[in-house]
Formats: structure tokens, sequence, C-alpha cells
């Protein structure tokens, strides 16, 4: 019964985090068509603007929504910057993840110079332990596992339900033809980085409540985000979801019964698998768009 | 009746290839309008140029009295004048509604959206049986049917219809120019491109032959040439 609920509630929270940060990566690749490897950066970002905010004061009921706000400012920049001159170029995937790599290890360093090296942690969303199935477990991380899901759907909705996210979904799969229904192409491109580095940024804040936070501390999310969308597959946002949770339940599984050593080659293995089998991820149907 | 649209000594291409070269037209003044002209000269160009895809290297396009070059196609849309693209690529993973609804996109087109729904469906009713599939999962004519039906959701002033039959059956081709024909009898003027001389000679009022990226004739009302004359313009005498 304990190892279930072990691997159960491991999953559901390792999940949790990289569903939160590969939905971002996929919002901007089916909308743009490049891979964001600052990605990583805005969840560290995130954290750290939240950490200042309360060290400066602020609640952090207060704090924490104003970094998500911020955060959503600086995808919205970064993309202006590092992205949109660029779109257009032949070889623009490339030069995006060297553009963004770039951006993302200025960022980093820069983080490095005002906060320091020294760890950081940020309140928890509630304090406090329980015991659920045999297996203690912290309200943080419940806390985690339950908004999560929440913030996914209410993402889903945005994209399914209005008319803007109908448009996000349009420039994802055409965009002389977004152009020709008038869609303001230009910013819904910003608006798909601001979404992104607001989920990013979010995640930073969840990490940052329960581990201590670095400025690198976005590189390995980063690559678990990726390995996830190479999972999933890249081409819609539903197929990301489902592959960061399932990713999250066999992690929990293969370090519950191989060990904590073990799990990055099992994960690896199988992912070198998946590709061998189905190169466009598990959940991919074959075109880009978002679902 | 004063043009519509009036296009002054256009030039514009891709990067360093110049594709149009200086050209002119005027639409409006005696109905719709047909460009016809062997394939890769630049018809299509020269439709990207008019509603913003492409900004010109030089020249002018003033749409009712306004000057829209160097407007963004954002701006042009707001204006009214409405591009249906070659080749029906659309948005392949939204259904027919997603589509109509994104006609409807622009502050100027959401008031009227319900209307010109009714309008659209009324057009082709096909689209009312198949509103919730996907774009991809439909047939050629059928695409082409939801282009024109997008168009016609942003509530054009004019209507630009690049090559709508290319690649369908002759019987759906027939379907879809009585739609198009319909549609100019509903009121909006067309600028029409057709590799069809038949349907452009009975669509339209005035034809231009677009050869090198510039008009190489103009063929006004009451000059009506019959088909043989204008294939051997095409090919050359
Ligand atoms: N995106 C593009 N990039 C570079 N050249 C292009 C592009 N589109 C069209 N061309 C070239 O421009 C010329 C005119 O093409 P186009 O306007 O499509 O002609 P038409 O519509 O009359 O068939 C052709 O030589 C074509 O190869
Ligand atoms: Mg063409």
């Amino acid at each position: 019964m304990s190892a279930l609920a072990e691997i159960l509630f491991g999953g559901l929270f390792q999940g949790s985090l990289y569903a939160m940060m590969a939905v971002g990566l996929a919002l901007v690749w089916t909308t743009i068509g490049v891979f964001n490897f600052s990605h990583g950066v805005f969840m560290m970002l995130g954290a750290y603007i939240a950490w200042q905010l309360v060290e400066l004061g602020l609640p952090a009921a207060v704090a924490f929504p104003i970094a998500v706000v911020v955060m959503a400012g600086v995808g919205w920049i970064l993309q202006a910057s590092v992205v949109r001159p660029l779109i257009g170029r032949p070889n623009i995937v490339l030069v995006v993840v060297i553009t963004t790599l770039a951006a993302g290890s200025l960022i980093e360093n820069g983080a490095l110079t005002i906060w320091g090296p020294r760890s950081k942690q940020i309140p928890a969303l509630i304090d406090g332990n329980t015991t659920i199935g045999g297996v203690g477990v912290s309200l943080h991380q419940i806390a985690i596992i339950v908004i999560t899901p929440l913030i996914l759907a209410a993402l889903w909705m945005f994209l399914n339900r209005t008319r803007l996210g109908l448009a996000l979904r349009a420039v994802a799969q055409n965009e002389d033809a977004s152009h020709l229904v008038g869609l303001n192409v230009t910013a819904l491109y910003g608006l798909a980085f601001a979404i992104a580095a607001s989920l990013a940024g979010l995640a930073g804040i969840f990490m940052g409540g329960y581990r201590f936070m670095s400025p690198v501390m976005g590189s390995d999310p980063l690559l678990k985000a990726l390995i996830v969308v190479v999972f999933g597959g890249i081409s819609s946002i539903s197929g990301p979801i489902f592959a960061a949770y399932l990713i999250g339940f066999f992690e929990a599984a293969c370090s519950y019964y191989f060990g904590l050593y073990w799990t990055p080659a099992l994960l690896f293995g199988v992912l070198i698998l998946t590709l061998m089998v189905r190169p466009e991820g598990i959940f991919a149907s074959r075109s880009r768009g978002l679902a | 009746m004063n043009p519509i649209l009036t296009v002054e000594g256009i030039t514009a291409g891709y990067g360093r290839v110049t594709v149009l070269h200086d050209i002119s037209l005027e639409a409006g003044r005696f109905g719709n309008v047909g460009l016809f002209g062997p394939n890769g000269h630049g018809k299509t160009t020269l439709l990207r140029a008019i509603s913003g895809l492409l900004q010109a290297k030089s020249g002018r396009i003033q749409f009712d009295g306004q000057d829209i070059s160097g407007l963004s196609a954002r701006a042009i849309v707001g204006t009214g004048l409405i591009h249906v693209p070659q080749g029906n690529r659309l948005f392949p993973d939204l259904s027919i509604a997603d589509c109509m609804a994104l006609g409807a996109y622009s502050p100027r087109a959401r008031p009227h959206e319900a209307e010109n729904r009714e309008k659209v469906v009324k057009l082709f009713p096909k689209l009312a049986e198949r509103w919730r599939q996907r774009v991809r999962t439909l047939s050629g004519g059928e695409r082409q049917m939801v282009s024109i039906g997008t168009a016609l959701m942003s509530h054009p002033r004019l209507l630009i219809l690049d090559e709508p039959t290319l690649g369908l059956a002759p019987k759906i081709k027939d379907e879809l120019c009585a739609s198009v024909m319909d549609i100019s009898r509903g009121g909006v003027p067309l600028i029409v491109v057709e590799q069809d001389i038949e349907f452009l000679l009975e669509l339209t009022q005035q034809l231009y032959l677009v050869n090198h990226g510039a008009v190489a004739t103009e063929i006004k009302p009451g000059e009506s040439l019959d088909h043989g004359e204008i294939m051997s313009m095409y090919f050359g005498h």
C-alpha cells in the first residue's frame, strides 16, 4: 500500500512540475515553430523575483502573482528581442536555439551577479506536513498537485473556448492565412512567449518552495521538459501534458524499485525506444497545431 | 464609376529577385476584374502585394480612395479588402466553425458575424453538414468553400480570389463557379485570377493579361475577344 502511495504521489508531484514546464515549450513550438532554450532560465527568474519580493516584505500571496505577471513581461521582451527579428529566416529553428541559449546564459549570469551564488528558499504555498496512505508528504507538494491540473485546464479552456485562444491555434497552423483574417501575428507570438514564461516562472516558484534555489536551477527542468515534449510529441499541448505525468510516474516507480541512480538511464532508454518506434512522439498526430 | 482599387507602378519580389516590374492596373470601374496569364509570371505575387502579405519596393496602391501601400495585412483586412490565397491550405486542424469565427475576427466584421454566417451557409450548404469537422479531412472543393466562406465572414468590400478552381474536378468546379457568380450578384466586387478563361469571360467585365510581372494587355468591355484570340495572347503569337 505504501509503495503504491509513494509512487502515485511522487509521480503526480514530478509530473505536475514537468507538465507546467513542458506546456510552455510546446506552446512556443506550436505557435512560432522554435524551441526556446531560455525556458529553464524563465523558471529560475520567476523564483528569484518571487524571493526578492518576499524579501522586500510582500506577503507570498501578493509576491507570487506579481512574479508571474513580471515573467509574462520578460517572456514578451525576450521574444521581441531575440526571436521576432529572426522570423522568416531559413534556419530559424537552429538560430533561435542559439539566440535563446545566449539570452538565457546572460540572464543566468545576471541573476548570479545580482543575487549571488548562495542558495535561497521561498515560502511554501502552504506550510506543514501530513500523512497519506502511510507516506509523509508536505502540504506544499499537495498544493502543487492540485493547482497544476487546474492551471493546465484553464490554459486548455483558454486555447479551445476563447476567440483569442482560437487565434493562437490558428497562427500555429498557417501564418499567411492568419494575416489574411486580420490576426495580429506579432502580438500573438508575444502572447505565446508571455504565457510560456509565466508558467515557467510559476513552476520556479513551486520548486523554490521545497528545494534550495540557485541561478542554474532551471537547467535540469529544461532538460526534463525537452524530454517530455519529445516523448509526448511536440505537435500539441495535450500530448506533453500526458507525457509529463507518464514520465513522472515512470521516474517515481524507477526510483522506488531501482533507486535514484538508475532512473535517468532507464528514462533515456525508454525515450530512445520511443523515438525509434514513433519518432513523432507517442501522443502526437503528424501535424503542428495546438489542441 | 470610380475604380475601387488602383495599383500604380508596383515593383515587388522576393529577396533580390524582382517579380513585378512597375505594374499598374485598376479594378471596379467596369465591374469584376479577371487576371490571367502563364504560371509563374507574378499574379499571386501581385495579390500578395495588394493584401499586404508582401511589401512592395515601390509604387502605390489605393483602395477606395485610401492609400494602403505600406499598411500591414491586418490593417488592410480592416479596410474590407479580403484576399483568398491560392491553394486553400487554410488551418488544417481547425474546424469549419473555427475558420468562420476567425473570418469574423476583425472589429469591422464582428458585428456582422451572424448575418454573414447565414449567407455562407446558404451559399455552401455542404459546409453546414460538416460544421465541426477538421479542414484537413475535407475534399479540395470543400476546402475551397471554407476559404471563400472565411473571406465572406470578413465582410468584404472587395474580394480577391486566387485561382479558386485550381485542381477541382469538373462537376465541383462548375458548382464553385456558380457560387462565385452568386457572390458577385450579391454585390461584392471581385478580382479573380483564373486559368479557366471561359469562367473569367462569364464572371468579369475587364481582363488583364499578366506577363513577366507586368500587364501585357488590358481588355475592357466592348473589346471582348473570343477564346481563340485570348489563347494566342497567352502563348505568344
Ligand atoms: N516565396 C517565394 N520566394 C521566392 N520566389 C517566389 C516565391 N513565390 C513565388 N516566387 C517566384 O515568383 C515568380 C512569380 O510567382 P507567382 O506570383 O506565384 O506567379 P503566378 O501566380 O502568376 O503563377 C515565380 O518565378 C516564382 O518562382
Ligand atoms: Mg499563382
